[in-house]
């Protein structure tokens, strides 16, 4: 397959259309993918819990956070992007090669151990739907891992888009559940603009709930995701504005989405104080308490759109593990290869999904000790990422003028990096001095 | 893509020839100019702090410090 690709003089297929709308159309649509997957995808297991658990607490009190998240989460992808499309190469193999072997070693240790973790988080909230929905974790966790594997073992980039695609649109639901559950219009239009005070002012459990929803919106495994995901696509220089439409296009959908999902908590939270007491716990807690409240079409909804977003966390954060692991060791990594000519690709994925599903199935298993696991490496990892990628995205010997940063890109990304700085620090005081900001 | 009079081929990225990209492995580590060394040395400093906080945590954590005291 690599000297198929590597021998490739003429194009081996193409569609033929008649007007140029129909031929930027269709470049869009086949580009289409990578910005996609990687921004729908963030919206997993985890954030779910995350978002929910906003809304359940402080309603719509935290929307105007979300709109200021959206240019941010562009931004950072967008560099993303460019640098995929300039070098052809993951991120992990540019930390590496331009950065030398301990930062290289660093950042992929890192990565695999938070991607691992993560990993761990979502087939527990896999764990949890299926429970709650009658069906034995013990069918559903080892069918889940063996249907992820499935998934990419077919050995076609385009079909392993295709399906992630299609659980991208199935996460849209979170949108009617949304309309049918949520406040009025004007309260959420209202609430996106003026941010909220929370009713008990200032606490530590608003502030870590702000600082979770910013370390959920942005991820260190987003980075190494797309730029590999772009690379492995095999991205033209002149996809680079569709590439960029393909990334707005996620971006928007992410928030919206995390906002409808802020909007489910919130009628949790609502109907508790109308009618019943009502204490966060988890989101499958929640999707049980909305079913009292709403039927099972939306207890069983919600908990289908937990599996699914535990699904599709799950394929693309082990796809970065093993692509910035083969890139790194100089491994054969791609999707539209065979699983015998890129065996080391393969088994890092298989490995880091079964070793994940395993752990989740041992009773007693410390889910909470992963879970405060994740924050902490995330913690750590962001800023480190972001820094390496500002680095990258100022190396005018490697993109050259046209792919450089400009100079906005330089003030843009710089605050990026200060308020997530800031943000870190906030939560190492917390750790430090945990009577820092009031209880709330 | 190629415009061949009034029809257009839109060729799939995976189809298509595969472009010449910067030769990474050529350009060799990254030149260690003063904004770099700077950028580098704030990271380093930060992630020791972070691991000296982990470090912390977790033997507040495992009760030393509740002993100590």
């Amino acid at each position: 397959m690599t000297q198929r690709i590597e021998t490739l003089t003429t194009p081996t297929a193409g569609r033929v259309v008649r007007s140029k709308w129909a031929r930027r159309w269709l470049t869009f649509l086949m580009v289409l993918g990578p910005g996609l997957i990687v921004m729908v995808a963030d919206n997993d297991a985890g954030a779910v819990s995350t978002y929910t658990q906003a809304g359940a607490t402080y309603g719509v009190k935290l929307l105007w956070l979300l709109i200021f998240l959206l240019p941010v989460t562009y931004f950072v992808q967008e560099m993303v992007a460019r640098l995929g499309i300039a070098t052809g190469q993951g991120h992990a193999a540019m930390i590496y090669k331009r950065f030398g072997k301990w930062w290289g070693a660093f950042s992929l240790f890192d990565l695999e151990l938070l991607n691992f973790l993560t990993m761990v988080t979502e087939f527990a909230a896999i764990n949890l739907a299926a429970s709650m929905l009658g069906i034995s974790p013990y069918l559903a966790v080892p069918l889940t891992a063996v249907g992820l594997i499935v998934m990419v073992a077919t050995a076609s980039y385009r079909r392993w888009e295709r399906v992630s695609i299609i659980l991208c649109v199935l996460d849209l639901a979170w949108l009617a559940y949304a309309l049918f559950l949520g406040p009025s219009v004007s309260t959420v239009a209202r609430a996106c603009v003026l941010p909220g005070m929370p009713p008990h002012g200032i606490t530590s459990d608003y502030i870590f709930l702000v600082i979770a929803i910013v370390g959920t919106t942005i991820a260190p495994w987003q980075l190494f995701f797309q730029q590999s995901c772009i690379a492995d696509k095999r991205l033209r220089f002149s996809d680079l504005k569709w590439e960029r439409i393909d990334t707005f296009i996620g971006a928007c959908i992410v928030i919206l989405m995390a906002a409808c999902m802020m909007l489910v908590g919130d009628a949790a939270r609502r109907y508790g104080l109308q009618h019943a007491g009502f204490t966060y716990t988890d989101p499958a807690q929640m999707a049980r308490f909305l079913g009292q409240a709403f039927g099972p079409l939306v207890r069983n909804g919600v908990l289908l759109l937990m599996i699914n977003a535990a699904v599709l966390g799950t394929t693309t954060i082990s796809l970065s593990s093993a692509w910035a692991y083969g890139e790194v060791k100089g491994w054969p990594s791609s999707l539209d290869m065979k699983v015998n000519d890129a065996p080391g690709f393969y088994a890092v994925y298989a490995l880091g999904v079964l070793l994940a599903a395993g752990l989740v199935l041992i009773p007693g298993a410390p889910l909470q000790l992963i879970i405060l696991g994740v924050q902490v490496l995330a913690g750590i990892m962001l800023p480190s990422a972001i820094i390496f990628l500002q680095l990258l995205l100022n190396d005018k010997e490697l993109l050259g003028a046209q792919f450089v940063n400009k100079p906005w890109n330089n003030v843009v990304n710089w605050i990026i990096i200060g308020v997530l700085f800031a943000l870190s620090l906030v939560l190492a005081a917390q750790v430090v001095a945990p009577n820092i900001f009031p209880k709330g | 893509m190629t415009n061949n009079r009034r029809t257009f081929v839109v060729v799939h990225p995976l189809d298509d020839v595969v472009e010449a990209k910067v030769d990474v492995e050529a350009l060799g580590p990254m030149p260690l100019t003063p904004s770099v060394k700077f950028s580098l040395l704030v990271l380093r400093g930060y992630l020791i702090i972070m691991g000296l906080l982990v470090l912390y945590h977790v033997l507040d954590l495992s009760g030393l410090f509740t002993h100590m005291r």
